[in-house]
């Protein structure tokens, strides 16, 4: 694979804030103080991201972290509210007309529940052939053909075109999700927890999938998923977030052997493991804050065990700590002696 | 040992549709200790919930359980009239669900619904009843509880939700809990915080519960024993270390070989082929058969349960206890 030194895909600096739009009279209400602004929920802040030709990134969070939000600007589907998306080093909004579309195209995402996101109403041969027949990628004669050839892709008999969604199974149904994606030929795929909502046995299924069809096809994928282990799994790379912000990015071995934020730690501490047997699930305190109105300085600190003045006053910023590794705590910034025990020193290896 | 809490025997819950019958619980046994957890574990379809379900009546129709006995503190719960079931249900053996916010009233105060079910099976004054319900809210770490009895189902996070139907749970100091897949909609620290709060309660109460979920990694975790349900069965139970480590059941095995945790990095995941069977249409003698490398012709039997001490297993071909 060849790999060039300007990332295939790039968030830079990248802010996305929601609000409720307010009508006219909701306007004339703000104004004479009659009514509250509408709250403002930051689903990511000043998050930048990179992703190489090739590599398969693991975005990790909780609910609510931002995660989604990031996944979908990448994808195009949201503008982010400050910030560029760059692909191949260009801007992607300065992009007009039809390279605007065959740049669109060249990213494609796949979501969570395969059955709200098929048309129910439609065959899975329209489903999967409308976009690149669309598109002018293929005529009448050629999306035939080019759908039995995703099908059997993804796994799936070609006859199965006729069929509609219903008649499938969930697993089933994600092999389409994956078909329909892959129908336009993108080089970047986002894998919107893609698999959270399968079960185990059909779930190694999908996964080895997209591990087959990255070695075959030279995509590059961005796996978002709230599941560590499965992350690990499949990624070379893992970024984790709270709270619309990335906390730590490391290849996928360090961010096990060494994850460095507290935040990472107590996320690894938490997997539910079948090696672990009548464990104590220790905790860690607290609920995940509401992004409407989140906490100052580190976003973590009100559930942080190490948390100390600074952390309640100034937002931390990624610090590089080796190659690849870069986590965004204060605790870094202490000198070794006040630092709490490393996780690696603190646990077995697993 | 003295009697089980609870003991289930070849229990079958049939859903007669005009498709056919769907056989969703198709001859299930086990038992629960005091203080004991056991853990449900099956893929979807597989019958779990349904075997849950029938244990407090709480089947829609057309489901109906059709054969077998279920005695909790040596009364059949099947036999009941349906004056000494309610009497049972909610007070002696309390249920929660996957999904707080459908099974709270969206349009009732938590402390009203509280109240309600402290008086549906004592008789108190409402003040008794809701200093017993703020009591049940700090038991289980929902913070400043008394101002919260006031609040709605929607003011209150996903996990503190949770902690609402744990409370609720609790109020009658049940016997047995069954719990549904109650953390599955729960993130990882959340669901970490539910899990502490239910392992304390259960030894500190002495409870028996049976924990429902897809999981094998929060089963391994909290559970005593285990039982591995596939199409209506229960085709391997034991204790942790016994179903988990010496798995005699292929599907069992595959189940734990296929999560991403049992393969090294990278390389493609050990898969079950296939797909579970349609529940109206599933495969004659053991269902597991036509995924199973270990099938032979045997497999079309339907095949007894083998067991040692503290295990059993329905299979003609069980794999080597060393393993």
């Amino acid at each position: 694979m060849t790999t060039s030194r300007t990332p295939l895909a790039q968030a830079v600096n990248i802010s996305k804030r929601f609000q409720k739009k307010t009508d006219f009279a909701e306007r004339a209400a703000i104004a004479l103080g009659a009514m509250r602004k509408p709250p403002v929920v930051h689903a990511l802040d000043d998050v930048s991201l990179d992703i190489r030709q090739g590599e398969v990134v693991g975005l990790v969070g909780e609910s609510g972290c931002g995660k989604s939000t990031l996944g979908r600007i990448m994808a195009g589907m949201l503008a982010p509210t400050e910030g560029i998306v760059l692909r191949d080093g260009a801007d992607v909004a300065g992009l007009k007309g039809r390279k605007a579309r065959a740049m669109r195209l060249r990213t494609q995402i796949i979501f969570q529940d395969p059955m709200s996101s098929l048309n129910p109403r439609r065959r899975v041969g329209d489903i999967i052939g409308e976009a690149p027949r669309f598109h002018g990628l293929v005529d009448k004669a050629g999306q035939e053909k080019l759908v039995a050839e995703l099908l059997e892709t993804v796994g799936l008999q070609p006859e199965m075109a006729q069929r509609f969604p219903h008649q499938f199974s969930g697993g089933q149904r994600q092999r389409i999700g994956i078909a329909r994606a892959l129908a336009v030929k993108p080089d970047f795929l986002v894998c919107d927890e893609s698999i959270a909502a399968l079960d185990v046995s059909i779930q190694a299924q999908i996964i080895n999938l997209f591990m087959e069809l990255r070695e075959r096809l030279g995509l590059t994928l961005l796996f978002i998923s709230h599941d560590l282990s499965v992350v690990q799994h499949i990624s070379d790379r893992v970024v984790i977030m709270y709270l619309g912000r990335v906390v730590e990015t490391a290849p996928v071995d360090r961010i096990f052997e060494a994850p460095n934020h507290p935040y990472t730690q107590a996320l690894l501490d938490e997997i539910p493991r079948i090696d672990r047997r009548n464990r104590s699930f220790a905790t860690i305190r607290g609920e995940i804050p509401s992004p409407v109105n989140p906490p100052k300085g580190c976003h973590f600190h009100p559930r942080c065990l190490h948390a100390f003045d600074r952390c309640r006053t100034e937002r931390p910023q990624l610090k590089r700590l080796q190659a690849g590794h870069e986590s965004a705590c204060h605790l870094n910034d202490l000198p070794p002696s006040q630092q709490p025990l490393k996780w690696e020193e603190n646990n077995e290896m697993l | 040992m003295t009697a089980p809490l609870l003991e289930v025997d070849n229990l079958q819950t049939h859903f007669e549709t005009l498709a056919g019958v769907v056989k969703a619980v198709d001859g299930v046994s086990f038992t629960v200790a005091r203080g004991e957890v056991l853990g449900l574990v099956g893929e979807s379809g597989s019958g779990k919930s349904i075997t849950g379900f029938s244990l407090l009546g709480l089947l829609d129709a057309p489901g109906r359980v059709v054969g077998g006995a279920v005695r909790f503190n040596g009364e059949d719960l099947l036999a009941l009239d349906a004056k000494r079931q309610r009497q049972i249900r909610g007070n002696r053996i309390a249920m929660i669900f996957q999904d707080p916010m459908m099974t709270l009233n969206p349009v009732l105060s938590i402390g009203t619904q509280m109240v309600e079910t402290v008086r549906a099976h004592d008789t108190v004054s409402r003040a008794e009843a809701r200093r017993r319900s703020r009591d049940a809210l700090g038991k289980v770490g929902i913070p400043s509880p008394e101002e919260r009895l006031d609040a709605y189902p929607h003011e209150f996070s996903g996990g503190m939700r949770q902690r609402v139907a744990i409370a609720i749970a609790l109020l009658h100091g049940p016997d047995l809990i069954i719990a549904d897949e109650p953390t599955t909609a729960l993130d990882v620290t959340i669901q970490s915080q539910i899990l502490a709060q239910v392992q304390q309660l259960c030894s500190e109460l002495g409870m028996g519960l049976i924990w429902i979920s897809h999981d094998l990694g929060v089963v391994a975790g909290l559970a005593h024993k285990v039982a591995v349900m596939y199409a209506g069965r229960i085709v391997e139970q034991g204790t942790v270390v016994d179903v988990l480590d010496r798995s005699r059941h292929p599907y069992t095995r595959g189940l734990i070989a296929s999560t991403p945790m049992a393969n090294q990095r990278g390389v493609p995941l050990h898969q079950i082929p296939g797909s579970a069977p349609s529940p109206l249409d599933r495969p004659e003698g053991c269902s597991f058969h036509p995924r199973c490398s270990r099938a032979s012709d045997a497999c079309v039997k339907v095949p007894e349960i083998s067991r040692t001490r503290n295990h059993e297993w329905r299979c003609f071909h069980p794999l080597g206890a060393d393993i």
